[in-house]
């Protein structure tokens, strides 16, 4: 009888000791603590995100920190407003509980949205828009970015012509930038042509016969980066041969622009923190999903202007050469 | 007491399987979803390598191209190495635990393989090797791993016969000092790189079959990069001045450096420079008359190849259906040689 007694405990422990080990392999007693993921859908204008590497190394880095789940969605055409904003939607639909939104084109962007329902939160990358139920927007000042070149190109080239490249006015920010620089030459009388390179085609031929005509007394400013890209391009090519080339300035901070500013092929710059304003978008939607997305919070970041010498400076190298 | 005894073991027995129920439905429930969108992680060796650099971007387009025909959306990630292993092993690891439905992988360190293999095999997560070719062992671990890449042998050859072509056709076109050897210098990519051995080899290789008469005056590895061959053609051309008549390049990069050299030193010799890849900026230089030649890799069959099998992979599908592969697991993508006109 005692003999039978110890089978039968014995036995019950085993197979308890079976029971147990499935179910605690199994998540039903201790259950790991779940953290919960974000998925948050990065939506930029252009056709490739290989010009955003310091903005998504913030994103990245907040990405981490703070559980989120990022996908860069870029456009099947650069700069298509009407696609962008499907992609809002097919973001929103695929599960994304918030979109970062870069806009191709402001204006368009801002009444597109405004017949849109959102069930997401929205943060912009640039200026908030009133109507829009958006939940917070980091931009630059790119007016007071504009009038920095503008003071800029005025106090190193007095009175010389200055030529504006830029893909259109209507597209990023070039119109405020378009403004700032006007701001600053308002009291001199120095001559100011706009030259708009929309597609590929006609950039590469513009610019080249805008080069050329003005290479001997311009000075050119890009007003986005594929534009400063392109013309630096150009010149690079052309002082090879040992012609004389227009002085270069513009917005942007991509490493070929920065290795353009090294070179002396681009004479002055205006950047931001990318790394900050890649950073705070994340957290920024983050505190949206959490928050239930009523924020509608403007955080501006500050520009500067730097020439080839402010590259070595440790504060802008930091800056522009972040580390992650 | 017998009795007892059976109705605790069933008891046991019912709830065991009750567990074992409840966790496999989880796991079939997800399985019969059918996907309509993918998830792909593209992790580079560096992506400032100008190469690498042409390949993301066709990457990019073929993607949208596959999303457009097929309708199934097709998030890429790209995450760039900066030539670091460790750095690259935790981007996969990170990209493993976000449930990403297969990588492609430009390796940093070939002959490391393993390690992210392993962890592929623990995550379900398929991988397609581009560029850097693993050694075969690390290969043949598992069934979900491919590669993609271009034959070294077949650059290598294609190059030899631009020179070979030019020196059948005219010999003072490459021997232009006219003393019956052409002196040469190579001008090599990583060693440990399986494609910069095999290129060298086999271009000399034919320049011999072909007849060239060649005699090498120095050579180094540059390691894929311009700005270092550049340092080293311009030590070699104030060490042999008015001797170099050909400089064979492992990828279009490096004879740019050259080309780089030769400018700033302003060397009027009628030096020779070959190069592989067909890069935009490689092509610039041929049609600018600055290459006698390279070999073009058709990029778009390249980057076509990896979503390919990148996409199909995660769909669960076999990519042999979808794409026609040699042994199973390797792709090579094709390739043309391109002159000076």
């Amino acid at each position: 009888m005692k003999q039978k007694t110890y089978r039968l405990f014995f036995g019950v422990s085993a197979v308890i000791l079976v029971l147990l080990y499935l179910m605690s392999s199994t998540n039903l007693i201790i259950r790991e603590k779940k953290t919960e993921i974000y998925p948050i859908s990065v939506i930029v204008e252009d056709s490739s995100d290989e010009d955003y590497e310091k903005l998504r190394k913030g994103m990245d880095r907040a990405a981490q920190e703070l559980h989120v789940d990022l996908n860069f969605i870029t456009l099947y055409q650069p700069n298509d407003q009407e696609q962008q904003l499907g992609l809002i939607a097919r973001e929103i639909s695929d599960g994304a509980k918030a979109v970062i939104l870069s806009p191709a084109n402001p204006v368009e962007a801002m009444a597109g949205l405004d017949r849109m329902v959102l069930n997401s939160p929205l943060v912009i990358l640039g200026t908030i828009f009133p109507h829009v139920q958006a939940a917070a927007g980091i931009s630059i000042d790119y007016m007071e970015a504009g009038k920095l070149l503008g003071e800029a190109v005025r106090k190193n080239h007095k009175n010389m012509p200055v030529y504006l490249f830029t893909k259109g006015l209507e597209y990023g920010y070039a119109r405020d930038l378009y403004d700032g620089i006007y701001q600053a030459f308002m009291d001199v009388d120095v001559p100011i042509s706009l030259i708009v390179t929309q597609s590929d085609s006609d950039s590469v031929v513009l610019m080249e016969d805008a080069i050329s005509r003005y290479s001997q007394n311009g000075v050119i400013i890009a007003l986005d980066e594929n534009s400063l890209e392109e013309a630096a391009g150009m010149l690079e090519e052309i002082s090879m041969n040992g012609v004389r080339i227009p002085k270069l300035y513009g917005i942007g901070g991509t490493n070929r622009i920065l290795n353009y500013l090294d070179k002396g092929i681009i004479q002055g710059l205006v950047v931001h923190n990318w790394f900050d304003e890649g950073y705070l978008s994340v957290e920024k939607a983050v505190e949206a999903i959490q928050g239930g997305g009523n924020l509608k919070e403007q955080t501006n970041m500050e520009v500067y202007y730097i020439t080839k010498e402010d590259l070595r400076n440790p504060v802008y190298e930091k800056m522009l050469y972040p580390i992650y | 007491m017998k009795k007892s005894m059976w109705l605790l073991w069933s008891a046991c027995l019912a709830g065991v399987a009750a567990v074992w129920i409840w966790t496999g439905r989880s796991v079939g429930e997800t399985e019969e979803k059918e996907k309509h969108a993918i998830r792909l992680g593209i992790l580079l060796y560096q992506g400032d390598d100008t190469f690498i650099g042409n390949v993301r971007q066709a990457l990019e387009e073929q993607a949208k191209r596959y999303e457009q025909e097929t309708g199934i959306k097709v998030v890429l990630n790209i995450e760039d190495a900066k030539e670091n292993q460790n750095t690259q092993n935790s981007q996969a690891e990170r990209m493993f635990s976000l449930g990403y439905d297969a990588l492609c992988v430009n390796l940093v360190d070939r002959s490391m393989a393993s390690v992210m293999i392993d962890k592929a095999i623990g995550a379900d997560v398929p991988i397609v090797f581009f560029n850097r070719e693993p050694v075969e062992e690390d290969l043949n671990l598992w069934e979900k791993l491919y590669y993609v890449g271009t034959s070294p042998k077949e650059s290598a050859m294609l190059q030899g016969e631009i020179v070979v072509k030019a020196y059948q056709a005219d010999p003072l076109s490459i021997d232009y000092n006219g003393d019956g050897k052409v002196n040469y210098v190579l001008l090599e990519g990583e060693t440990s790189h399986q494609d910069s051995l095999i290129r060298t080899e086999w271009s000399i290789q034919t320049l011999m079959d072909g007849g060239v008469p060649l005699e090498k005056l120095t050579g180094g590895i540059a390691n894929w990069e311009r700005s270092q061959a550049s340092a080293m053609m311009e030590q070699w051309l104030e060490e042999f001045p008015g001797q170099i008549e050909l400089v064979i390049s492992n990828n279009d990069d490096m004879a740019l450096g050259a080309i780089d050299a030769i400018q700033r030193l302003q060397v009027t010799d009628p030096i020779n420079i070959v190069g592989i890849d067909g890069t935009p900026q490689g092509i610039a230089a041929l049609e600018r008359g600055n290459l006698l030649g390279t070999v073009q890799c058709d990029r778009t069959e390249y980057a076509d190849a990896i979503i390919t099998i990148a996409a199909a992979l995660a769909l669960g599908e076999d990519p042999k259906e979808k794409i026609e592969l040699e042994d199973k697991i390797y792709y090579w993508a094709g390739q043309k040689a391109m002159f000076r006109n």
